[in-house]
């Protein structure tokens, strides 16, 4: 600066001299990276807005390489899924959910039909090896994570092809055949993977040998057997057990004949069930569940445990439901059932402090039946895992799976704490975190425990409103065995609701706070900057006004004291 | 070593972390420098935290400059951005008293025209400058149809000496010359109705704009820059300090301002209305007053005048819809208030350029 005397004018710029950041007085604007609450609810772990932004630059194939490496199979989940993402949504609040499940399956779909592969590296000759017992969606995606972390997943399975659930449970209205083969196959040819069907744990081998003989056992054998009906009473000696039934109508395409059909049950295989037993010819087809159906009272604990659009879909299909009851007792005519006694219940808390079903006195009635199949929930089949076995369940002692036998994990439905296919994913995703972690002796992984971003911190002015997209469905009339219900939404659809997503807790590049602040004190950056965004705070001439965070459409800044140390 | 160990007390002292992105690197634009955007108006000016006019001037710059001189009058404006000896100003700037902007802005501009050159001369004012003091010499400047923006930051009083009334301040505002009371509840007055004036000067081009909308703002700046003539725009400008709210809700204030009708957004040709921002959903005048301390005796159902001013300040924003047609079609479309606010990824939805 020149030398100052009572003729000097004002150089042009020379207020950078004056550092206004010294004014600050309560509170910096920081870059906040917060966890969107998609991703938050997601089981499978996977950052749908991260593939969202892709998509949004048109990036298809980027897209879903992001959404795969969370989720190998995501045109499975994308059929199959109860999307809790969906519902944790922000947009909720706005004009509507995004359909996330919708464009999953479409990102899947095209995956297939244009054979993009997958962004792993083929493990070293020499890589570790990991047994999976049991290729189901747990087993999968374990085997697929162990690639994706160098080392090399030898699968077994009891049944003579893989998918384990996804095959025997899942109808084709729900997940075609097709897909389902097009999607395990993509993933089982990748090098690394080796598959031995026909291979029954206790029969063919033991849990000991593997142990000794890989670097880590995961269990995902899944839940095969039903569990005990707690009736009052007599059951007729030919009782079909709901998964049993859906699995023997799998293999051979016929039901046992009945015109008044009762379901006991209150989730998936329940409902899958009760429709395809309609679609077989029941003229009356009634599923009787303890849980509530969704209103606007419902407690979300007490709610049944199914996809909603599956909901949706059966009582327009004319399946009648009764909530908040149970089957009491079976009225029997020799060793045939003619009638179901129900009761009326409630989930209410007790002495304890925990909930029970309470059942009311004076509220049975008796519904004529022909048949009545119990849904009741699954175990795990004790065969060759008794060592392990905890009650019905492979039970582990954390969120990574570890069973207290060392270097034995369990995943998925075994587990016994879990009940969706996006959940058996991400245990296999966390299991194979929790291996290399323990090979490396390095402790536990860290989980991310970012905190979610609520709609309130949003400023939502700043996002046209935009109604969400719907896809293609059958008529109830064209249901049939074989043909998917739900319809693919297509290319135009699925790029439309990407660019619906409101990118909750994560920057945008809008330019907001850039545009706004008056003290210039926002820098826009031309490469990254470290926190991923593409602006830098000048603290010294951000006065602290906090416009910044108040105008920025996704909450990313925020407004925080000052870092200690600093006057 | 002695003199390291001093400099960082000093730094834990009075330094501020991170490092600033103005931490030169030899050889290479400092992240400032490489700005995409033209730096008319610095950081370092001495405004006030979340200040609308600073804000407006900066946005008024990027799309005017560089080619351009300008004409300041007294305010908030000069005082903050030119205290002696430093400047935050990157293109001439000329300041000489409150009345005179267009005058001196007019004899820059015939300097320019004398010397052959094309360099655009800007006049800026704050309402004081315009709407009270510089009112004559901006109606001359006008008249004789100098190539001049005028620009006209609209903080609604004397913000500089202390939130006085001016004849800008909107009816039932509480200002230190017009507080509310049991005599009064605010300014008894309205709101001069200063654009309909410079229309009936019949200029090529006057429009009004608002922080809030900074896409509008700009491109009315460039449509002005590009006519060869008078040419006025008036900027509504929330302040923190005389409005009496909060410094993070500057734009939250001047967007309801707008939403409400009170501060409709019109553009005029030639004294006829060419073109208006639709407002997507009208929003209540309450919502506007609440966010102020300069409305607070307006809020509260004790006192029947208040109710009554409230009424009153919506029959003025009802007049505005009415009278520059501002629900539009009742279709959204990407000009209105909702469309022109519209952000994506990579930008706002209307492009800056």
């Amino acid at each position: 600066m020149a030398a100052l005397t009572r003729g000097a004018y004002g150089e042009p710029g020379t207020s950078l001299h004056f550092k206004t950041g010294n004014w600050r007085s309560t509170e910096v604007p920081v870059h906040v990276h917060a966890k969107a609450p998609c991703a938050g609810a997601c089981p499978a772990g996977e950052d749908q807005q991260a593939w969202f932004a892709l998509l949004q630059q048109g990036d298809a194939e980027g897209a879903w390489r992001e959404l795969v490496t969370a989720n190998p199979l995501p045109a499975i989940t994308g059929r199959v899924c109860p999307h809790p993402c969906e519902s944790a949504c922000n947009r909720v609040s706005l004009d509507g959910g995004l359909a996330i499940h919708n464009v999953e399956r479409w990102l899947g779909d095209q995956a297939i039909e244009h054979n993009w592969a997958y962004p792993v590296p083929p493990p070293a000759p020499n890589a570790l090896a990991v047994a999976i017992v049991g290729a189901g969606p747990a087993g999968l995606s374990a085997a697929y994570h162990c690639i994706r972390h160098g080392l090399r997943a030898e699968l077994f399975d009891a049944a003579p092809e893989a998918g384990g659930l996804l095959r025997s449970g899942i109808p084709p209205t729900r997940l075609p055949r097709a897909t389902l083969d097009a999607e395990t196959q993509r993933l089982l040819a990748l090098p690394g993977i080796t598959l031995n069907l026909r291979a029954r744990l206790g029969r063919d081998f033991t849990l000991d040998g593997l142990r000794a003989q890989y670097a880590a056992v995961l269990l995902g054998s899944g839940c095969q057997e039903g569990k005990e009906w707690a009736i009052d009473g007599a059951v007729p000696p030919d009782l079909h057990e709901g998964l049993a039934l859906l699995r023997e109508f799998m293999d051979i395409g016929a039901f046992p004949a009945g015109n008044r059909v009762v379901v006991h049950g209150g989730g998936n295989t329940a409902m899958d069930l009760c429709r395809l037993m309609k679609r077989n010819g029941a003229a009356h087809v009634t599923l009787i569940t303890a849980s509530g159906l969704p209103g606007p009272d419902t407690d979300p604990t007490d709610l049944i445990r199914v996809v909603p659009r599956e909901l949706e879909e059966a009582l327009e299909e004319g399946i009648e439901i009764i909530d908040h009851a149970t089957v009491n007792r079976l009225i029997m005519c020799g060793s045939k059932v003619t009638g179901v006694e129900i009761v009326s219940l409630r989930k209410l808390p007790g002495a304890d402090g925990r909930s029970h079903r309470v059942s009311f006195e004076g509220t049975e009635r008796v519904l004529p039946v022909d048949l009545v199949i119990p849904c009741v929930g699954e175990r795990v089949d004790p065969a060759g895992l008794e060592s392990v076995l905890h009650g019905n369940y492979l039970k582990p002692g954390d969120l990574w799976g570890r069973l207290e036998k060392p270097g034995v994990f369990s995943v998925g439905d075994a587990r016994g704490d879990r009940g969706t296919v996006a959940a058996a994913i991400g245990d296999g995703k966390l299991a194979v975190q929790a291996v290399v972690a323990d090979l490396a002796e390095a402790g536990d992984p860290i989980p991310d425990a970012r905190a979610e971003i609520p709609a309130s911190l949003l400023n939502t002015v700043y996002y046209p409103p935009s109604q969400r997209a719907t896809a293609p469905k059958l008529a109830v009339a064209a249901r049939t065995f074989d043909a998917e219900i739900e319809g693919d939404i297509g290319a135009a659809a699925a790029m439309a609701e990407a660019a619906r997503c409101l990118s909750c807790g994560d920057c945008l590049a809008c330019d907001n706070c850039w545009t706004f602040c008056p003290d210039n004190a926002v820098i826009k950056t031309q490469d990254l900057a470290s926190d991923g965004s593409q602006y830098l705070f000048d603290l010294e001439y951000c006065k602290g006004c906090g416009l910044c965070a108040q105008e920025c459409p996704t909450g990313y800044i925020r407004m925080q004291p000052e870092a200690p140390g600093t006057d | 070593m002695q003199d390291a160990a001093r400099l960082s007390e000093l730094r834990r002292k009075f330094g501020r972390q991170p490092a600033a992105p103005d931490e030169p690197v030899p050889g290479k634009p400092t992240p400032r420098e490489a700005q995409p955007r033209f730096r008319g108006l610095e950081s370092g000016h001495r405004a006030c935290q979340g200040c609308g006019e600073a804000l407006a001037a900066r946005l008024v710059m990027e799309s005017a400059g560089p080619d351009v001189m300008v004409a300041n009058a007294t305010g908030c404006l000069e005082v903050f951005t030119t205290a002696w000896p430093q400047s935050s100003w990157r293109v001439p700037w000329i300041h000489s008293l409150f009345e005179n902007a267009p005058a001196v802005a007019s004899g820059m501009e015939a300097a320019m025209k004398a010397k052959g050159k094309n360099t655009k001369v800007l006049a800026f004012g704050g309402d004081g400058g315009t709407y009270d003091i510089g009112f004559q010499a901006l109606s001359g400047m006008l008249e004789r149809h100098h190539n001049i923006l005028y620009v006209c930051y609209d903080n609604e009083a004397y913000m500089n000496t202390g939130i006085q009334r001016s004849s800008s301040t909107p009816h039932a505002a509480s200002t230190t010359t017009s507080p509310a009371g049991k005599e009064r509840m605010g300014k008894r007055h309205l709101k001069k109705d200063l654009l309909s004036i410079i229309a009936a000067h019949h200029i090529p081009y006057a429009a009004s704009a608002s922080v809030a909308y900074p896409q509008d703002l700009q491109r009315k700046v460039r449509y002005a820059m590009g006519i060869e003539g008078p040419t006025f725009l008036v900027v509504h400008s929330p302040c923190p300090l005389g409005w009496k709210h909060a410094s993070a809700l500057t734009i939250e204030v001047a967007r309801r301002a707008v939403e409400c009708g009170l501060f409709p957004l019109v553009e005029l040709e030639r004294g006829s209305v060419s073109n208006v921002m639709p407002i997507r959903q009208v929003r209540p005048v309450d919502d506007y007053l609440k966010l102020q301390g300069r409305f607070a005796h307006l809020i509260g159902d004790d006192d029947p005048r208040a109710l009554q001013e409230r009424s009153h300040l919506q029959a003025l924003a009802d007049h505005n819809i009415a009278t520059f047609g501002l629900t539009g079609d009742g279709i959204p479309d990407s000009a209105d208030t909702g469309g022109s606010a519209a952000v994506g990824r990579g930008g706002p939805a209307t492009g800056r350029l």
